[in-house]
């Protein structure tokens, strides 16, 4: 139960899951009955190409902690779709710390249907993150 | 509460997962998503009127109610302003709990559905169908994931509320569904298949014994592939030849399929249903192989067309060399893989005749005849060159499993960090035959792990101990060192020192000497070092993908790291590729015996023939959608988008400016049929005027507010 937590007060962590590789994933993970933090929301997504630099702003402006993007990496379906992808995050990220919001609420990481570990782990690392940095201050 | 809880299922729960196809036809009837602003009226529709959201929550038979209260997520749901409806079901996916939502449609009490149940992957469909049923549209649907994704992963309060959150944004998501129809292409009835070998041959066969004509293109002489170079098929012992042979003779036989050797694709254009493929004639560089070819000459190739009975020599002689095209619905890659080429050096490779591949040797086992039995007594020995090989040294895992920082990068320029898969079997099936035939002749496999996986390739494992050859095993970054007699004799610092050296000296008077020396730390014997004198070295090279890099490029298809084409998923949408109409199949996929690859064809063929079927295809409407109305015709979308020709800038007529109809203006218009549904172009515009169908910017927006909204938990 200690890793549960609870989804109030705490912060929440959103999680844009790709449907081919990261949302399987953390099916897989509830398969195997692996606890992790309840303050995690996980969407699915086609590709995360989809969302515009003003989307991750504005959920760190509606109040969510932590962004985690969990994509197929390399071996994104979408031929193209992952390189603009890290091209759009490393303009957010510049965006962030002129706004000096800590780089590390927002993580591009690759999770495949079986990561189990890597999943949990990016959670849990996320979750101590945002415990530590408390709310993301952004005016609105 | 039991974290292991068994899955649950209620009896009729597989029945309930097959379609109802009738109702569903009748629905699909028009052609939709043009792309043109005109399938306006869903959204409009989402906004002027309040929707009826159904939310109807799954017990699971405890998986889930075991951990959420579902009574409770249930009641908060009814306080949602656009929830219509709120119900609980003890299996949402059983006839009664599906008669639920049906019902509720029917009696028009509610015009959107969320079902809060198992992982998506598992009833989406099975809930959709439901939909159908009742009469309405599929795409009005959202699910949310509470058991995978709540209650087996959190308990007590927190699960509730999590519940309750992810059914909150499902519901916010439903608000803004619109009806979507399947895109609809006319197909041609016709299949290209790129790569003869036995998983071309295979695919191509199986789609034309469906009744739909297939191109199967070759770039050699003749089709056959990998199987041509080799011998007897582990574990079955059957020749590979023969089953060229058999394939071959069917499809030449076969009224649906037209053979092209040695063609080279130059050029794939269009979408599902309807590409253009240009095939290039190399024939004029070599004569074929009593195939069946034809059409290629210096014109168009009409689809489908079967010009039986026009030999390969006839078309050579003609000359037919040039461009040719193919209008086809579907392409297969079976562009299949090549062995590794050792960079030379390595192993001696290159610069040793008496080192080589196995496939080398295999090519010269073809002429092998093994005995039933041999005599206990004999001591024929392997012939190589025309030297008699006392002992060979067969090298395991050479050009696979390299490992970054311990092995260099091969010929091809890259580290192959994956397991080949087919070497071990074929290396020791070798083996076998050589001590089967020659018993005179030792064989040492030198090996890192044997990895045969595949039935009945363990018992070649315990074929090759029982007929005493030699296993030893080294490992990574020890692999055992190539010595030629004159650097081992030039080292003074190597002594000599197994017991297997002690016949490396102790050869016979008269015979010659070993030309080579093999050193190796044998972690089977902890750790001792062996210096083994060899005739022969044959190193396991492993499997390399063909370049197909301009096919890549042309079709816009994803590759692995390793090089090896890359299927969407291979599970849940094995041997598809993301670009509808496009299937895969082979060893251009991975490392796969001639078995494996032959099944892959199996899948890949009955995909595409239940593609082209009908004439027709729908393709699932989840792409891009242009508001004309919204867009300034920046072409910012145009210049994201991955995919070629899916999106393009179109002049129109409208007279939204200035109120007279004859302004023109640019804007993009999306082609559905070529459309992946990515969304790369949805996060440019400036405008919000193109959005993704299904996955609309709008609704994750939706589902974040009720994310972080704080009023639904407990």
């Amino acid at each position: 139960m200690a890793s549960q937590g609870n989804s109030k007060g705490e912060g929440k962590i959103l999680i844009l899951a790709t449907e081919s590789c990261a949302y399987p994933g953390a099916d897989s993970v509830g398969q195997a009955h692996s606890s992790y933090p309840a303050n995690t929301y996980i969407l699915r997504v086609r590709a995360p190409v989809l969302f515009p630099e003003s989307f991750y702003f504005d959920c760190f402006r509606k109040g969510i902690s932590g962004i985690i993007i969990m994509s197929c990496g390399e071996e994104c379906p979408y031929e193209g779709a992952y390189h603009a992808l890290a091209k759009r995050l490393d303009n957010v990220y510049k965006k962030m710390k002129a706004m000096q919001l800590d780089l590390r609420r927002l993580r591009l990481t690759a999770i495949c249907t079986v990561c189990n570990r890597a999943f949990l782990n990016e959670v849990k690392q996320m979750n101590a993150l945002i415990q530590e940095l408390g709310p993301p201050q952004l005016s609105a | 509460m039991n974290d292991q809880t068994e899955i649950r299922q209620p009896e009729t729960e597989q029945n309930e997962t097959v379609p109802a196809t009738g109702q569903a036809e009748k629905e699909k009837s028009a052609t939709s998503q043009t792309g043109n602003g005109k399938n306006e009226s869903g959204e409009s529709e989402a906004k002027d009127k309040k929707q009826k959201v159904g939310v109807y929550i799954c017990y699971c038979g405890g998986n889930i109610s075991d951990h959420v209260d579902v009574e409770a997520v249930r009641e908060r749901m009814e306080k949602l302003p656009d929830v219509a409806i709120s119900r609980t079901n003890m299996f949402m996916c059983s006839d009664p709990g599906q008669e639920l939502i049906i019902e509720d449609l029917k009696n028009g009490l509610v015009d959107r559905v969320v079902v809060a149940s198992c992982a998506p992957s598992l009833h989406e469909t099975t809930f959709r169908s439901a939909i159908e049923r009742a009469g309405a549209n599929p795409f009005i649907y959202e699910h949310a994931n509470i058991r995978e994704q709540v209650s087996w992963v959190h308990h007590g309060d927190p699960a509730t509320d999590k519940a309750t959150t992810l059914v909150a944004a499902a519901a916010a998501k439903a608000g803004l569904l619109k009806p979507l129809e399947p895109v609809r292409v006319d197909a041609k009835k016709h299949t290209t298949v790129i790569g003869g070998g036995i998983s071309g041959m295979t695919t191509a066969l199986g789609i034309a014994d469906k009744g739909i004509d297939v191109a199967l293109i070759e770039k050699t002489s003749a089709p056959g592939g990998m199987l041509n170079r080799l011998d007897r098929l582990a574990p079955t012992g059957e020749y590979a030849a023969d089953i060229i042979e058999k394939l071959t003779r069917k499809i030449n036989a076969h009224k649906r399929i037209t053979l092209h050797t040695d063609c080279d694709i130059v050029d794939v254009t269009g979408y599902v249903g309807n590409f253009v493929i240009t095939i290039k004639n190399n024939r004029n560089t070599q004569k074929g192989a009593g195939s069946k070819t034809s059409e290629l000459k210096n014109g168009a190739i009409k689809t489908g067309s079967i010009a039986k009975g026009t030999s390969e020599t006839e078309l050579h002689e003609a000359g037919t060399t040039g461009a040719g095209v193919i209008e086809t619905g579907a392409i297969v890659m079976a562009t299949g893989s090549h062995t590794y080429i050792p960079v030379p050096g390595e192993f001696g490779y290159g610069r040793n005749k008496q080192v080589i591949t196995l496939e080398e040797l295999i090519s010269q086992l073809k002429k092998v005849n093994i005995p039933e039995s041999s005599s206990k007594f004999s001591r024929e020995l392997f012939t190589w060159n025309g030297r008699k090989i006392r002992s060979i040294a067969m090298i395991h895992c050479v050009g696979s499993r390299q490992i970054p920082g311990i092995h260099e990068p091969g010929s091809s320029g890259y580290l192959n960090e994956y397991c080949s898969r087919t070497c071990c079997s074929a290396m020791l099936n070798a083996s076998v035959t050589i001590r089967k035939a020659f018993p005179g002749t030792t064989v040492y496999e030198m090996y890192r792990d044997i990895r045969t996986y595949g039935r009945g390739q363990e018992e070649l494992y315990n074929r090759a101990a029982e007929n005493k050859v030699i296993f030893m095993r080294f490992e990574a970054g020890a692999e055992p060192e190539v010595k030629t007699r004159e650097e081992l004799e030039s080292d003074t610092s190597d002594n000599l020192r197994s017991p297997a050296s002690q016949a490396f000296n102790g050869r016979r008077s008269g015979e010659p000497q070993f030309p080579l020396n093999v050193t190796v730390q044998d972690t089977l014997t902890f750790g001792e070092t062996f210096d083994i004198p060899v005739d022969l070295v044959v190193l396991a090279t492993g499997v390399e993908p063909n370049d197909v890099s301009s096919l890549v490029k042309a079709m816009k298809i994803p590759v692995g790291t390793d090089r090896f084409l890359l299927e969407v998923h291979p599970k849940l949408r094995p041997v598809e590729f993301p670009v509808a109409g496009i299937f895969l199949a082979g060893t251009c996929q991975a490392p796969m015996d001639a078995g494996e690859a032959s099944n892959a064809a199996g899948a890949a063929a009955a995909k595409a023939a239940a593609l082209l079927n009908k004439g027709y295809i729908e393709l699932p409407p989840f792409v891009a959608e242009v508001n004309e109305e919204r867009c300034t015709g920046c072409g910012s979308c145009v210049e994201a988008c991955i995919k070629e020709g899916a999106l393009n800038m179109v002049e129109i007529e409208t007279s939204r400016n200035s109120g007279a109809s004859d302004e023109k203006v640019k804007v993009a218009r999306v082609t559905p049929a070529i459309c992946l549904g990515c969304g790369a172009c949805v996060a440019v515009c400036q405008d919000s005027a193109i959005d993704l169908n299904g996955w609309a910017l709008k609704q994750y927006e939706k589902m974040v507010d009720a994310i972080v909204a704080d009023g639904m938990a407990a």
